[in-house]
């Protein structure tokens, strides 16, 4: 990664660590379901793209990410300065280290228990 | 992996991978105690059992309830009364603990009868409670009672009466999380969806992991009804027996305490598919985040950024009151379980301490996870410390004060760090915005108290300056304060009332009209 999208994907990084709760769901199946599905809204969002939740489930994601792409505007005015595929492409290597930190090399054993 | 070896647990080569120290470049794949694990031999833990956990932090604060336990009466007696969590029903599940007292006798020849004996006798002197939660501990688990048979007798004989059976025996699990798990798990399959609830609103939550300490689940109760949404019920501070049998009817599962109760919300999306929501009620900017997500949830935002705007103009100025004479203190931050995430970052934004320290004594790896990435740099965390572990961190560290449980509290403060109780709290609540200024308040009296002066002095050692007049409170804080803080007119030391609960109860609602009835 180059440096200027390495300390920027920090920067988002450090940001859901610090204040967001969503990524550290109790198993590994459901911090893949929570990762996907919020990064996944929040690129949209940043992206000017419309998110219509229909199912509740939805809704609980949509309210996190909406929360996550008013933050970032917030605190990282460079984000305004990007076109809509270079957005994407920072929030996929976001959403990459997300995973990789939460999930495949996290230091959590319980991650894989099979039940609740 | 940054681990840190205590000196005094050096004969205990295990203690090591328990402990860790987040320095500069750490991140959670390379940072991480071990947690939830059986204490180890030789460590003398602070952790409490699992049928402790079950009873003593789930059930009890269910408040239309005789809880009794069957066993002997240590068990009971050391979880009665040790914890703050109120009812708007005077107190019962406080004031009242039920025993089977079961002795030698019964541990040979079966404690069964007596069992039966003290459900029937209970309820007799209690006839207007008809719910009850039965406690199982390690001697009757062990000699095998059948509680549940005994249950389902009572309830035959007494049909307006419900039982419900905790099978969490002190063994049950390497901490009280054990029984936390065990007591959500048995709640769910055995009383959830058993009673239909009334609905009474278009927005309807289970709010989860809250128990009212000292009236945080009546606080946030508070801002829920301000909104117009109906909390159906509540896990479990405050909470009616029925209305928990009713969970299955909620739109949303808010939950607070990720650590007690994220079990019963999993279960809940997979069985009846309610979504579940995790919150922090502590602090002005989660708090914010926290009630509008939830109002997006039903889309009602304008109803929560109404409570917001009023909430921080009237407390804000206060919080910085305390956040200007806090700032660069240093903080052990010590609780059982999910605080040290709840507050280890907050604190320091919005009290400008510094955590030097976090530790759990039951938490599991997850709670771990959130509070090292909560955490800023150079912060020692430790699983499941000894006795001897932590007079070494505050040693090391020197703090300024430590927030914990009254046990190492009381030893905190032999060494002359003052504590404040995480979780029973001094003087709360502190969920809310008033909370959270009461817990600046509280930890600015602790660490400014003038006691320390005259505390620390030992009269058969130190010189005595009779010469010198006794500072106070303000002169301590203030001595090295800017003028323009020191004199500000803006902020302002907190202004609420001792009792801020009990107007609550009283308090009357702005009612909505319905989605239907608007849509007409
Ligand atoms: S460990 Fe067993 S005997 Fe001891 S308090 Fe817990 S339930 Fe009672």
């Amino acid at each position: 990664m180059e440096d200027v999208t390495k300390t920027r994907v920090e920067q988002l990084i450090d940001y859901i660590m610090k204040n967001c709760l969503w990524q550290f769901h109790s198993r590994n199946w459901d911090r893949k379901r929570q990762n996907e599905n919020i990064i996944g809204m929040t690129t949209r969002l940043l992206c000017g793209e419309p998110v219509k939740p229909e199912t509740p489930e939805d809704k609980c994601y949509w309210v996190d990410a909406v929360c996550l792409a008013e933050a970032y505007r917030a605190r990282h005015p460079w984000l305004a300065t990007l076109g809509v595929d270079q957005i994407r492409e920072l929030m996929a290597k976001l959403h990459e280290q997300l995973d990789y930190q939460t999930i495949t090399a996290s230091l959590n054993e319980e991650l894989t228990d099979q039940h609740y | 992996m940054p681990y840190h070896e205590f000196e005094c647990s050096k004969c205990i080569p295990e203690r090591k991978q328990h402990a860790v120290v987040k320095a500069p470049g750490e991140d959670l794949t390379s940072c991480l105690p071990k947690g939830y694990l059986n204490t180890i031999p030789g460590s003398i833990s602070e952790r409490g059992c699992a049928y402790c956990g079950a009873k003593h932090v789930i059930g009890t604060p269910m408040k239309d309830v005789i809880h009794l336990s069957h066993g002997p009466i240590g068990c009971t007696y050391d979880t009665w009364q040790t914890k703050r969590y109120i009812s708007d029903n005077g107190n019962f599940q406080l004031k009242y603990t039920f025993a089977s007292d079961v002795r030698e006798k019964h541990i040979v020849f079966g404690a069964e009868k007596l069992l039966k004996q003290n459900i029937l006798e209970a309820f007799a002197q209690f006839p207007e409670i008809k719910r009850m939660t039965i406690y199982q501990t390690c001697a009757t688990a062990l000699i095998g009672d059948d509680i549940n048979a005994i249950a389902e007798e009572v309830m035959e004989e007494l049909p307006d009466v419900d039982i419900f059976i905790c099978n969490s025996p002190g063994f049950a699990g390497p901490s009280q999380s054990g029984g936390h798990h065990k007591i959500n798990i048995a709640w769910i399959n055995q009383k959830v969806g058993t009673v239909e609830p009334e609905i009474t609103s278009d927005y309807v939550i289970n709010y989860v992991g809250e128990y009212n300490i000292q009236g945080d689940q009546e606080v946030m109760q508070d801002f829920f009804k301000r909104m117009g949404i109906q909390v159906l019920s509540t896990f479990t501070g405050n909470g009616r027996y029925d209305d928990l049998r009713g969970m299955h009817k909620a739109h949303l599962n808010v939950l607070e305490c990720a650590r007690s109760a994220e079990y019963i919300c999993n279960e809940l999306r997979v069985r009846y598919g309610i979504p579940r929501l995790d919150i922090d009620g502590f602090g002005f900017e989660p708090l914010s985040q926290s009630l509008r997500k939830v109002a997006m949830f039903f889309g009602i935002e304008e109803r929560a950024e109404a409570i917001i705007a009023e909430e921080t103009a009237r407390w804000k100025p206060e919080l910085d009151w305390y956040k200007e004479r806090l700032k660069g203190k240093k903080v052990c931050l010590w609780p059982g379980g999910s605080k040290l995430w709840h507050w280890a970052h907050v604190i320091e934004a919005e009290m400008g301490v510094k955590v030097v320290s976090v530790y759990t004594k039951f938490g599991h790896q997850g709670d771990m996870e959130k509070g090292v990435a909560r955490c800023s740099e150079d912060t020692l965390a430790i699983d499941d410390p000894n006795e001897l572990e932590g007079l070494e961190a505050l040693e090391m560290l020197k703090p300024d004060i430590i927030f914990t449980g009254k046990r190492p509290g009381e030893v905190a403060k032999k060494v002359g760090v003052p504590y404040l109780n995480a979780h029973a709290y001094h003087n709360g609540p502190y969920k809310g915005y008033e909370g959270w200024v009461r817990f600046a308040r509280d930890i600015y009296n602790a660490i400014y108290s003038p006691i320390h002066q005259l505390a620390e002095l030992d009269i058969s050692r130190d010189p005595i300056p009779t010469d010198k007049g006794f500072a106070t409170q303000r002169m301590l804080s203030d001595a090295s304060l800017p003028e323009d803080i020191r004199t500000s007119t803006t902020l302002r030391q907190y202004s609420g009332a001792y009792d801020t609960i009990s107007p609550l109860r009283d308090k009357t609602y702005p009612t909505f009209d319905s989605r239907s009835a608007a849509a007409e």
